[in-house]
């Protein structure tokens, strides 16, 4: 299921930093947009989801929510992201945890709290 | 997958107000299984809130300006998006100029609300500089061109000034 490309560190239930690139490929590039290709947004908070899922374990865990989403500078082909997540509070089903997207150092997005729901079997079914 | 997730633009008001329409189908490749059936990935049913907005402001400002997201106050996620749903995109402007529009908004599937969005703010770039003009109504026409009373109104809004 990942599509991240390096985990760089993993403290179970607590934090962890892992890495994806953005190569010049990514089928994303033909649509958005032709002329100034850039990776859409919303697909970074899907990354940090991602990472939050390695972080919490015994998921898979949803999102459910975010808050305070702020995107800095835009993520373009040939960029190596590197994301951060720390979980900030966790219980039974639900977590929430605070996460950043950085290139280079430089601080591309921001999550304040992305929320999260532990899938449970047959939920939904 | 090709990143378009609005099919048809269904109601819209210049600078006010969108209606549009993702039509899901099994033949999509996005579908994802986390344990409780196939559903659409979240952070797509939020893109098609915001590919509304977007369309909302490329017909207000005749094609000049296209949104680029740049924040989010709070988004929830509902139930999930299955294959042959078809996605409600509502959005109203809270505020938009010549460089930024703020909107707010839901996703429904008949008439539930699958996600509900406050305060996404974009910023409005030149449309030429990410997309050929061309393209650019090409798609418009395709998604809104069945509008030309509502297109008629837009200008009128533009013609008062516009921005709200």
């Amino acid at each position: 299921m990942t599509q991240l490309d390096r985990v760089e560190s993993l403290v179970e239930g607590e934090r962890a930093t892992a890495v994806r690139h953005v190569p010049h490929t990514l089928q994303v590039f033909e649509s958005h947009f032709p002329r100034f290709p850039v990776l859409p947004g919303v697909m970074i908070i899907e990354d940090l989801v991602e990472v939050a899922n390695l972080v919490l374990g015994d998921g898979p865990w949803r999102l459910a929510g975010a808050s305070r989403v702020r995107y800095r500078h835009f993520v373009r082909p040939g960029d190596v992201l590197r994301l951060d997540v720390d979980v900030t509070s966790r219980s039974a089903g639900t977590a929430t945890c605070t996460a950043t997207a950085k290139v280079d150092g430089r601080t591309v997005t921001t999550v304040r709290t992305l929320s999260l729901h532990r899938v449970e079997t047959g939920e939904f079914l | 997958m090709r990143f378009h997730l609005i099919d048809r633009v269904d109601e819209l008001e210049a600078n006010r107000h969108v209606v549009a329409r993702k039509v899901t189908s099994h033949r999509e490749d996005y579908w994802r299984e986390l344990g409780r059936g196939m559903e659409m990935p979240a952070h797509l049913v939020l893109e098609s809130l915001c590919q509304a907005g977007t369309w909302l402001v490329v017909t207000s400002t005749e094609r000049r300006l296209r949104a680029a997201l740049l924040s989010i106050d709070s988004v929830v996620f509902g139930d999930p998006v299955r294959p042959g749903d078809v996605l409600t995109l509502t959005g109203s402007v809270e505020t938009i100029s010549e460089e930024i529009a703020v909107l707010s908004g839901t996703a429904s599937v008949e008439g539930k609300i699958v996600l509900e969005a406050q305060s996404i703010m974009c910023a409005l770039i030149a449309a030429d500089q990410l997309d050929s003009p061309d393209e650019t109504e090409r798609m418009q026409h395709q998604l809104a061109g069945h509008l030309p009373v509502l297109r008629d109104a837009g200008k009128q809004a533009i013609g008062a000034g516009g921005v709200r």
